[in-house]
């Protein structure tokens, strides 16, 4: 094994591309569109919501599905680390402002903090709604072939959009590769992350940036690899994906049913 | 065949045994952007079932050369003439359905999320259907004893399977002429006799032509029909290794060391006043001639 995750708590590409790969749990047998319709609904569906115990149930529903699917629930849970740490950034402002029944208040250079019921609710729901998007990305990514995701991306995509994405994935893989190699060689040598940006910040400022330019010399060099067997600026994806089964149409049908059941007063109330 | 030499500042080359000869490379030069000459006045050529090494010091022009023969490169003003056809500069080249290219640097080549999957992209990209295309790069994966590997992630593997990946893919095309740049560099003994064995297979039992460039001259002194010695961006003389390895003073005009094998053989006829009639060039040739009265 020659590639190393950059943290535990960044997504691992090549992980999730093994188990991607790897095909042997029921979820991998089930229709790539299938599953990515369900997520658009559930997207939209916790979108909308605001009740935590839905999301709650969405959440658990999620959860099980990525278990049972045979994934590293630990993994799930460090890679949480980046999603909460962007969702508490942007709500750790929002949620002492909303108007409720004060729980805290605290005295900050001459302002009072005041955090609300409804502000705790705001930062519960909107974190529970990130970790539903997150969980069911991941385990749409971790279930699905990647010659069925790029056949998908082909398909929604016009060209050269879909070619662009496609490419720029597979850039991400590099880049990360490259970044894991320098943590590797900073951390042989007593370093790490956080310890060598404080002690050397502009010499690690310096390598990060040929991180990306050397990054970017591999993807030149990856490119003319594909150009010596017969590339030419369209990636031709290797399999066609699956259509659904008749029983997905059903659970298609009645997810979509509940949702609109779901959203109607919603729609009904403006 | 003795060795030929050639005056790099001669007059340009055709080819000289068209019937004979799959890749004609006519180089008059080949400039980077930079401005630094990467090859010029090569001539070089490969020919139906052989082995051919390209041998020469850093920065010869042994990578830019091999560049040439799958059309990455093309010369300007020069000509590569393939097979009865004739491409030159500017052109829009399709030499890679004829000549397979396997880079130095598996990581450069290996880009696709599993192995079956890279192995198929060439494949794919010479028109055939997913289903024919997979047979084929299992097939491909088969011949070099890397089946086991069809579903594994490339950055999962070691660097010697990396490389068998990488020359699957390329077989799976059956290509001509295969081109390797370097390839047993990075790999342990184990690896290398491993893509030795798939090298001389790939002529023997598939007829496909080879050339490697190399830093390996051992390995172009076991398995080369014909060796070229490559010096400032030019092939400056060639020959079968026997001669051309056997001549110290060509050797040091590119800038090389003689094979372990000469070393020791012309190193033991010189300490016990032998002449070195035999010329052995692999371990068992040696030990034929050393036991011998």
């Amino acid at each position: 094994m020659t590639s190393a995750s950059l943290s535990p708590h960044i997504p691992d590409l090549d992980l999730i591309t093994y188990y991607a790969e790897r095909q042997d749990s029921r979820f991998s047998q089930v229709s790539p569109w299938t599953k990515l319709a369900l997520l658009i609904l559930t997207v939209v569906t916790i979108t909308v919501t605001r009740d935590l115990v839905l999301l709650g149930i969405f959440y658990a529903a999620v959860v099980l599905a990525y278990a049972l699917a045979g994934l590293p629930l630990k993994k799930l849970f460090d890679w949480y680390a980046l999603p909460v740490i962007f969702v508490l950034s942007l709500i750790g402002i929002l949620m002492w402002s909303e108007p409720g029944v004060p729980l805290i208040s605290a005295g900050i250079a001459g302002f009072t903090l005041t955090l609300t019921d409804n502000g705790l609710l705001l930062a519960v729901t909107l974190l529970i709604k990130a970790l539903i998007s997150i969980t069911f990305s991941l385990f749409f990514l971790m279930t699905t072939r990647y010659s069925h995701f790029a056949d998908i991306i082909g398909r929604i995509f016009p060209s050269p959009l879909d070619q662009i994405f496609l490419m720029t994935y597979r850039f991400l893989f590099l880049t990360l590769a490259m970044t894991a190699s320098l943590l590797k060689s900073v951390r042989s040598r007593g370093g790490g992350l956080l310890h060598s940006m404080r002690m050397q910040g502009r010499l690690f400022a310096g390598i990060f940036a040929l991180v990306f330019i050397r990054s970017f010399e591999q993807g030149e060099r990856v490119h003319r690899a594909m150009t010596a067997r017969g590339f030419l600026g369209t990636y031709t994806t290797s399999g066609e994906v699956p259509r659904p089964a008749a029983a997905e149409y059903g659970a298609l049908c009645l997810a979509g049913l509940g949702m609109m059941v779901f959203l109607f007063p919603f729609w009904k109330g403006g | 065949m003795a060795i030929f030499k050639r005056d790099p500042r001669g007059a340009h080359c055709s080819p000289l045994d068209p019937g004979n000869e799959l890749v004609h490379v006519d180089c008059a030069s080949h400039t980077y952007p930079d401005g630094s000459v990467g090859i010029h006045d090569m001539c070089f050529s490969v020919r139906k079932n052989e082995i051919v090494a390209i041998c020469g010091s850093n920065g010869s022009g042994k990578s830019t050369l091999i560049e040439h023969l799958n059309g990455l490169l093309l010369p300007s003003p020069g000509t590569i003439w393939v097979n009865g056809r004739t491409i030159s500069g500017g052109e829009q080249s399709d030499l890679w359905k004829e000549v397979g290219l396997v880079f130095q640097h598996t990581d450069d080549q290996l880009f696709a999320p599993t192995v079956i999957d890279d192995v198929m992209f060439g494949l794919l990209n010479l028109g055939m259907s997913p289903a024919d295309a997979k047979a084929r790069a299992v097939e491909a994966l088969e011949t070099i004893g890397a089946s086991g590997l069809a579903n594994k992630l490339p950055n999962y593997l070691s660097g010697g399977q990396k490389r068998l990946v990488a020359i699957a893919g390329i077989l799976a095309m059956r290509p001509r002429v295969i081109a390797m740049d370097e390839p047993t560099s990075d790999l342990d003994p184990v690896h290398a006799g491993i893509v030795e064995k798939i090298i001389t297979d790939l002529k023997a039992r598939h007829g496909i032509s080879v050339v490697i460039a190399t830093h390996d001259l051992d390995l172009a002194a076991r398995i080369a029909d014909r060796v070229c010695l490559v010096r400032d961006g030019s092939v400056f003389a060639e020959g079968i290794p026997r001669e051309v390895f056997y001549d110290p003073a060509l050797m040091e005009e590119a800038g090389l060391e003689l094979p372990v094998t000469v070393r020791t053989w012309l190193g033991y006829c010189a300490a016990e006043g032998r002449e070195p009639g035999d010329y052995p060039l692999r371990l068992d040739e040696l030990v034929a001639a050393l036991r011998k009265k």
